[in-house]
């Protein structure tokens, strides 16, 4: 732009003060420019975000099925009602909660100590910590498939290696078919898959504590209790936190997994929320009543994340 | 309080030896400074006597007792590190009783309130004891460090550059508390540093480092008039000591192997009534005091002037030296 009315005094003065970035574009203000550049992301966010939120909560309150033409009707919050009073609805919430709280529970603990361990820097630790990491990185669907295969009665290595233990039978029980014993099953493969990823985010907490507040502890004659309890252990909470809200979100609407392994058998023992609502949604096609469901679900996990959230932070500023 | 002493310490990282076959005792009720600059086994020393780090040769001796194989522990040395190693999720409060409270201390409750606030109230850090560890500035953190290890009576208490990250201001305020503190406690002290002015105005002896050897051990006086070699002379003073080439000065009677002159900048006198072979070159003006920089030949040189100089840039002068200090080829001092 300016071509023809480039003059030297013009020329001079705008060396000497350089002229907003709006001015060279083609008269766009800055504004304009922030827009264009963070338009296309915004755009992208509400049609593939918020719109299919938004028309969700429409669909839920209507009578809508995915399958059938017909007409559209608005039915108020009879949906929500429903779920309200569905006992399979309860029971899927309660399968959840099993999954959720003692998945997280034993990652914790478990992730957490091998951080520790990982931590002390031992000879070949690099190597251990990458063979404690392989589980982690392989997909959902390999992990169910093959664990299906350990947890087979007749071949599995699973039901072998229990009975060369303790010597029952290994055939005399599975782990997949069992009422008892299913809901425990998905807790070891996710125990086994994701504990890695508990320990990595420890581990990234256990690395950040200077050496020297350490070093302080030892002369102020902290034994190494003490200073695991009052440096180790709060120091390393934030992360702590963390690690469980991922995991706590992650395995909140679990799916994959489970619906290889179990597919939400034996009866309805494994079938968590996320296994529900896909049989409401998509086998029998009541697709208002699966909306609300997933919205209760959306509703309920943001405003535990939350909570949660705010704990975190009150944790981190002490 | 105690005697402390290292006896041919030398401590290696790898093929490096961070201290090699250093020998220092800091008597009881001492304040010993250690100066050198990044690198020469200040850090090091310290942490050898605190047991941080093991010994790969000689002994560390606290009151006599050989506690080179002891954890640090055992040793009952307080240490006040560069960073502020506060425990961060307790009170400031709870941070200075944090040593008391170890089960091997038994300090009752009301004892350690007593001290807390003693040593609070000298390093005026008293209104703060409620507050997080991490809700402080640098310079209160540093405070609560240092007090940390005032509230215990150990054999000795080592300081590694405790207030190189303060402002200057609270450098100078908290200098003065801490030597007034050192010498009220009788308190036997070990501390690292690299500003000159703290080891000049705390110490009762300094000792320099140099890549891991003691070059030099002795009152703040004997360092700065009597330095046993160029690299010691140059830690102490500002503007540095002038080191100059024996050439320059034919006329000086000198011993036979010296081959540098080194004069301190008070003692470089200027008779502006004669002409010299010296020429002024750029006046620094400082407010209380002039720094004069002259040029002799290829060298430039500098000197203090007082107010009433009349002098400018270019004019000539003839220079005197007051109590010239000799250094041979290696930088190592001749005496006539």
């Amino acid at each position: 732009m300016n071509e023809h009315s480039g003059t030297i005094s013009i020329a001079d003065k705008a060396a000497a003060t350089p002229r907003p970035v709006a001015v060279r574009v083609r008269g766009l203000s800055d504004k304009g420019i922030a827009w264009l550049f963070v338009g296309p992301t915004i755009v992208l966010l509400l049609a593939i975000n918020i719109f299919p939120l938004i028309w969700t909560i429409y669909l839920s309150f209507t009578n809508y099925a995915a399958n059938r033409s017909g007409e559209v009707k608005n039915v108020g919050t009879r949906n929500y009602e429903r779920i309200l009073n569905d006992a399979d609805i309860w029971a899927a919430m309660q399968a959840t909660a099993h999954f959720v709280i003692w998945t997280i529970a034993i990652e914790t603990v478990l992730g957490f100590a091998l951080a520790y361990l990982i931590d002390k820097k031992f000879r070949g630790h690099g190597f251990w910590t990458t063979l404690l990491l392989l589980p982690m990185m392989l997909s959902p669907a390999v992990v169910g498939n093959f664990w299906k295969f350990l947890y087979e009665p007749q071949i599995g290595l699973f039901n072998y290696a229990i009975s060369y233990l303790t010597g029952i039978d290994r055939t005399s029980f599975q782990m997949l078919g069992e009422v008892s014993l299913a809901p425990w099953a998905i807790v070891i493969v996710d125990v086994w898959m994701w504990t890695p990823y508990v320990m990595l985010i420890c581990l990234a907490g256990l690395r950040s504590i200077p050496d020297y507040i350490y070093e302080a502890a030892e002369v102020d004659r902290a034994s190494p209790w003490r200073q695991f309890v009052s440096i180790t252990l709060p120091m390393s909470m934030p992360f702590i936190m963390l690690a469980v809200l991922f995991r706590g979100i992650e395995n909140f609407k679990m799916f994959d997994l489970i619906n290889l392994l179990t597919s939400g058998g034996p009866g309805s023992t494994t079938e968590v929320a996320s296994i529900t609502l896909k049989r409401a949604a998509f086998e029998s096609w009541r697709t208002g009543y699966s909306s609300a469901f997933a919205i209760i679900l959306f509703v309920a996990v943001f405003g535990l994340a939350n909570i949660y959230v705010k704990a975190l932070n009150k944790v981190k500023q002490r | 309080m105690a005697e402390v002493a290292l006896i041919n310490a030398t401590k290696r990282f790898g093929d490096v030896a961070a201290i090699g076959d250093v020998s220092l005792t800091v008597a009881d009720g001492e304040f010993v400074v250690l100066l050198g600059p990044t690198g020469a086994g200040k850090t090091t020393t310290l942490r050898v006597i605190a047991g941080l780090e093991t010994l790969d040769e000689g002994a560390v001796r606290i009151g006599g007792r050989e506690v080179s194989k002891e954890a640090p522990a055992l040793r009952d040395v307080a240490f006040v590190f560069q960073q502020y190693s506060l425990y961060p999720h307790l009170s400031v409060y709870d941070n200075m009783a944090f040593p008391l409270r170890s089960p091997t201390r038994r300090v009752p409750e009301d004892e350690i309130r007593r001290s807390i606030t003693e040593i609070a109230r000298m390093l005026h850090i008293d209104h703060k004891l409620q507050n997080k560890a991490t809700r402080l500035s640098g310079g209160e953190m540093q405070r609560v460090a240092i007090g940390r290890a005032l509230v215990r009576h150990p054999s000795i208490y080592l300081m590694d550059e405790p207030l190189s990250s303060l402002d200057a201001k609270l450098r100078q305020e908290l200098r003065l508390e801490l030597k007034r503190i050192q010498r009220d406690l009788g308190a036997t002290m070990l501390y690292v540093t690299h500003d000159q002015v703290e080891a000049m105005t705390m110490a009762s002896r300094i000792g320099v480092l140099k890549q891991g050897k003691l070059v030099q051990l002795g009152t703040p006086r004997e360092i700065y008039e009597d330095p046993a070699e160029t690299y010691v002379a140059t830690r102490l003073g500002q503007p540095r000591i002038n080191l100059m080439p024996r050439r320059l000065f034919p006329s000086l009677p000198t011993p036979s192997s010296a081959e540098t002159i080194g004069v301190r900048t008070e003692h470089l006198k200027i008779d502006r009534h004669h002409q010299g072979a010296a020429r002024v070159a750029r006046i620094e003006h400082l407010g209380d005091q002039r720094y004069l920089h002259l040029s002799l030949e290829d060298h430039s040189i500098v000197t203090l002037a007082g107010h009433d100089t009349d002098l400018d840039v270019g004019d000539s002068v003839a220079l005197q030296l007051e109590r010239p200090l000799f250094f041979d080829r290696d930088g190592m001092r001749v005496r006539p």
